[in-house]
């Protein structure tokens, strides 16, 4: 039965050494009713147990370096080990965020010459990598289109639009900046419904929220129109930059007509996903945008760079310093190892094995879109129902073939669905494996369909009570646990 | 170079099973106008070139030549080298967020440790997955409060709450049409308690508090509780939670909500990040935590297992009624915060709490018999006050002179105390540098 | 007398008081409930909005009051036995009870077989 490291704890091991003490320090004791009055409940563990703790987790996770990983919307790319050299180097490490200008003009260069190489990619003006994940670019591009409509004398545009496949970030950072929200309905070939957008757009648009290649993995065609239309209303647009990966060098969102737009460090600029973060999510913007940018920016004088902390029409400020600086810097060593010509090559790549896999697949599953699609793609299983199978059964039984599922149940409008970013590090046999895989849990599910119902077997747990563990929460170890 | 396994003639299979001769005639949908020519030339690097590129822009940094005394929300701790290898270990490093539980019980496990290792320290009854940074947490936090009481309309922030986390603060409720009313500080840096109860009323919803504030002073928290208790006002207290260490946590201190950024454990300072913010508090708010929770649960077998739970509160379910946007966190930084917890652990985190506190105030002791010298008073952590009788300029230049970054020129962030700094002093710091950094200062006052 | 939304929620009058729940379609559509947030006794709800919310692991559901009212009981056995919504959902899973504002909207809703016509 695995022990929490809480429950490993013995009395008085440990693994901590701290600096001798001068007995000059021991006559500075702080005033007792100030004080901790109850004891520290951390465990008492040594280093070797410790260590062995940590390591035996790691056999209980899957992982990219491990296994195949086609989550859709999360382009799970190899997260390449000379960044996390780049990142380690104490040169970088020990720099203070407030540390003088003149001391860390290694770092502002970093993030001066990165924002130029977005900038180039994205086809806008400026930029920040202060955001610290994707949602919080939203955030920060949301801000700064309710600024400068602020700033237009405008204050009837209250009104924001999102297309009803959108990733659930999008509406959630709409209302938190005071939005209501209008959603656009996506139509049966994928595309966005333009007479509804039509009809919904007014002089209470504040913008539209949307990627493109859009949560199915289809490139809307109609997008220069859309962009058209939504600027004439008097409103501008947001890009949500998950899926720039097919994009890359090869259309960028400026000239698709985007104002603002943020890009998922984690997802196409190979940063790791750590489990769920720390990610980055920089903001690029058009020229009448950049106003609005968040502090702090960094400006160049001559040869020196310089951090700027004020400026009037600024939204502000949205981190505690300058964001994920260590992951940007992953990012742009990435960037420069690619150069322009390789990035190019990540987009035709992404797409050429999404298409790949997508027809491969297709004997198996539903496709709702016959068109080639970018860098992902959707897949329905709900022709399996009648087995009493689900597209959940399904990726849990990937599981116990050693490849991590692709995402399921999202986008929200397609029933049965399964996204899938097999993305451009991925070869020809993974990909072939993958579907030699899928063809055996199909014949599966025709002969042996509880087989697949009560899947994984061969991992360290069967599946969990979900349910329990909402009814009843048990959110931290207790004493008497 | 790139990273693209596959190459001509797998490329050449895949096209021939698509029917196509060029990856181009997947892209046929993108507009003429906006789509861009394949570059000719080759503009990338080599992994050797790449690395020789970083190491020169890493020698333009020279911040490592000097001796740091800076802190105010980031601070120089020794990170054990346990750290970077359980980080660095491709499990933990290269896996996404854990939707498929079953393949992800490591992260799931280091989660549910780390949210058990934040309520341990801080004695709250729950805590989240991680916030980006203290900043952002303080922001969620008065968020929490404002859901609480949907009828109140204003809170009450101390000016001496870190000035950037203020800012994201009325970055977060911009739009929210809050009022925001800021309790200043007396001579010493202390929270103003007149100006407090003047403010308390019945529409506040939240009041929250730094301590140890901006300048290193300790709050008398218990008092704000009383204060605030009889208006049934939540209280945030933001805090350094090394301090917890050696200081009575939130818990003891009957606190509604417990924020700050755990950076101090195990996270470089990074020139900024990544950090990790912590946001715990007590049950009665448990359904408007924002972010990731993990829970304990069972498999089919009875055998103990963790998920993600309580996930009707996040953006992916809830959409726009999300109590945050918040999707990726912290996670990975938060594991090395919880690995520096268990390293000092029990009995070691209160032992590091208290060289900070010991070794700043034998520094703060010495530097009060320099006359010309003045500090403030009132107790402290790791950090406190001085003024030197010469600008800020003046004296800043003197100690690089000996390659020491003596603290932070306050005025950067508040205006009106010039020649005020921000000196921070941690378990990095032997008595032999304390002395030195002394002795250069009564140079100064010479 | 009970009568339906097309929201799937029902109610149940007697006298001025109606008790609303959800239908045994509705739970089954959402699966294990896992919490239930119930509104505040005394609050005031305008027919059509949002009164309580239905949690599962995957989905939150908002369910809308039939009628206008003046909430005046909840109940409070779910907030330990949530479930109690799947296993009963017409019976011990109600929800709350609402004093009606306007009897006549009573006339908008369906009966129970015009509710039951909609699955045919």
């Amino acid at each position: 039965m695995s022990q929490t490291i809480f429950e490993k704890s013995q009395a008085k091991q440990r693994a901590y050494s701290l600096p001798a003490e001068d007995p000059v320090f021991a006559a500075f004791s702080p005033p007792k009713d100030l004080c901790r009055a109850t004891p520290l409940l951390l465990p008492e563990v040594s280093e070797l147990d410790l260590t062995r703790h940590f390591s035996q987790l790691a056999h209980k996770n899957m992982s990219i370096d491990t296994h195949f990983y086609p989550l859709g919307s999360c382009t799970m790319k190899l997260n390449p080990r000379i960044n996390e050299w780049a990142a380690s180097l104490p040169e970088f490490t020990h720099c203070h965020p407030l540390a003088p200008n003149e001391s860390v003009q290694g770092c502002l260069q970093i993030i001066y010459d990165f924002l130029e190489i977005l900038c180039k990619i994205s086809g806008m003006a400026a930029g920040t990598l202060v955001p610290n994940a994707g949602a919080q670019g939203e955030f920060t591009g949301i801000r700064m289109i309710a600024d400068y409509h602020k700033k237009r004398g405008d204050h009837n545009r209250c009104e924001m639009l999102i297309p009803d496949s959108a990733h659930g970030t999008n509406p959630a950072t709409a209302a938190m900046n005071g939005y209501k929200l209008i959603s656009i309905r996506t139509d049966e070939n994928g595309d966005m419904d333009l007479q509804q957008l039509e009809a919904s757009l007014s002089k209470r648009t504040a913008g539209l929220m949307l990627t493109n290649p859009n949560t199915l993995g289809l490139f809307s065609p109609a997008i220069l129109k859309i962009s058209s239309l939504v600027h004439q209303s008097g409103g501008l647009l947001y890009y949500d930059g998950a899926n720039l990966n097919p994009m890359l060098n090869l259309a960028r969102p400026g000239d698709m007509g985007f104002d603002v737009m943020h890009i998922n460090l984690h997802k196409t600029f190979s940063t790791p996903h750590g489990g769920g973060g720390p990610g980055a999510g920089p903001v690029l913007c058009s020229q009448q945008l950049e106003e609005f940018l968040p502090m702090p920016r960094v400006i160049k004088h001559g040869e020196e760079y310089r951090l700027q902390n004020h400026s009037k029409t600024s939204i502000g400020n949205i981190a505690s310093f300058q964001g994920n600086f260590g992951i940007c810097l992953r990012a742009y060593l990435y960037a420069k190892l690619h150069g322009h010509y390789g990035l190019r090559k990540i987009a035709e790549q992404s797409v050429l094995n999404a298409n790949y896999l997508k027809n491969k697949l297709a004997p198996f599953f539903k496709v709702p879109f016959p068109q080639p699609c970018m860098h992902e793609f959707v897949l329905q299983a709900d022709q399996y129902l009648s087995k009493g199978v689900r597209v959940l059964d399904i990726a849990k039984r990937l599981l116990d073939y050693g490849v991590h599922a692709p995402t399921i149940y999202f986008p929200l409008i397609i029933k049965e669905c399964m996204l899938i970013e097999p993305t451009e590090t991925e070869s020809k046999a993974t990909l072939d494996q993958f579907v030699r895989i899928i063809e055996v849990i199909v014949n599966e599910i025709e002969t042996q369909p509880e087989l697949v119902q009560n899947a994984p077997y061969t991992l360290t747990v069967s599946r969990l009570d979900e349910v329990k563990a909402a009814r009843f929460p048990i959110l931290k170890h207790t004493v008497d646990h | 170079m790139d990273y693209i396994s596959n190459q001509e003639p797998q490329i050449q299979e895949m096209l021939q099973f698509l029917g196509i001769t060029d990856v181009d005639a997947l892209f046929a949908d993108i507009p003429a106008q906006i789509k861009l020519a394949r570059p000719t030339v080759d503009d990338g690097l080599s992994e050797y070139e790449g690395s020789k590129l970083i190491k020169s822009l890493a020698a333009k940094n020279t911040f490592s030549d000097y001796e740091n005394y800076l802190g105010a929300g980031a601070y120089e701790h020794y990170i054990p080298a346990l750290t970077g290898a359980i980080c660095s270990k491709s499990e933990f490093l290269t896996s996404y967020t854990p939707y498929q539980p079953e393949a992800s019980q490591g992260m799931l496990q280091i989660i549910f440790e780390f949210q058990s290792a934040i309520c341990a320290l801080t004695g709250m009854d729950v805590a989240n997955a991680s916030a980006y940074d203290g900043a952002s947490a303080c922001a969620e936090a008065v968020l929490i409060a404002l859901r609480s009481h949907p009828e109140r309309k204003k809170i009450l922030m101390g000016a001496s709450v870190h000035p950037n986390y203020q800012a994201v603060v009325e970055q977060y409720l911009a739009e929210h049409g809050i009022d925001i009313v800021k309790i200043p500080f007396g001579v010493s840096g202390e929270l103003d308690f007149d100006a407090l109860k003047s403010q308390l009323d019945a529409q506040t919803a939240a009041i929250l508090i730094q301590s140890p504030n901006f300048f290193g002073n300790i709050e008398n928290m218990k008092q704000v509780v009383a204060l605030t208790k009889p208006f049934e006002a939540l209280v945030i207290h933001c805090a350094n939670p090394l301090s917890y260490g050696l200081f009575a946590p939130p818990g003891e201190l009957g606190v509604d909500i417990a924020i700050g950024d755990c950076q101090p454990f195990g996270l470089a300072l990074n020139y900024g990040g990544p950090y990790a913010g912590y946001v715990a508090c007590k049950q009665a708010l448990l359904r408007q935590l924002p972010g990731r929770i993990v829970g304990e649960t069972v498999d089919k077998q009875g055998r103990r297992g963790f998920v993600l739970t309580l996930q009707a509160r996040e953006q992916h379910i809830r959409r726009e009624k999300a109590t945050s946007n918040i999707c990726t966190n912290q996670a990975l930084a938060a594991l090395a915060s919880l690995i520096v917890m268990l390293w000092y652990g029990k009995e070691g985190l209160p032992q590091l709490a208290l060289t900070n506190y010991q070794r700043a105030a034998y520094l703060k002791q010495q530097l009060e018999k320099i006359s010309g010298i003045e500090t403030t008073s009132g107790a402290i952590f790791n950090e406190f006050l001085v003024k030197f009788p010469h600008s800020a300029a003046h004296v800043q230049h003197y100690f690089r002179k000996h390659h020491i970054e003596l603290g932070l020129a306050v005025d950067s962030f508040y205006p009106n105390l010039s020649n005020w700094f921000l000196v921070t002093v941690t378990e990095t710091k032997s008595k032999m540098q304390l002395d030195r950094y002394v002795s250069v200062a009564k140079e100064l006052s010479v | 007398m009970k009568k339906y939304s097309e929201s799937h929620e029902w109610i149940e009058l007697q006298g001025n008081i109606g008790t609303v729940g959800v239908t045994d379609y509705a739970q089954k559509e959402l699966g294990d409930i896992v919490y239930v947030e119930l509104p505040k006794v005394d609050k005031e709800i305008s027919k059509g909005s949002e009164a309580a919310v239905l949690e599962s692991t995957k989905a939150a559901a908002d369910v809308y009051s039939p009628v206008s009212g003046k909430i005046i009981a909840v109940n409070t056995l779910l907030s330990t036995e949530a479930q109690t919504v799947n296993s009963s959902p017409e019976n011990e899973g109600w929800l709350f009870k609402i004093e009606l504002k306007d009897p006549a909207e009573l006339a908008n809703l369906m009966s129970q077989e015009e509710y039951h016509n909609l699955f045919k």
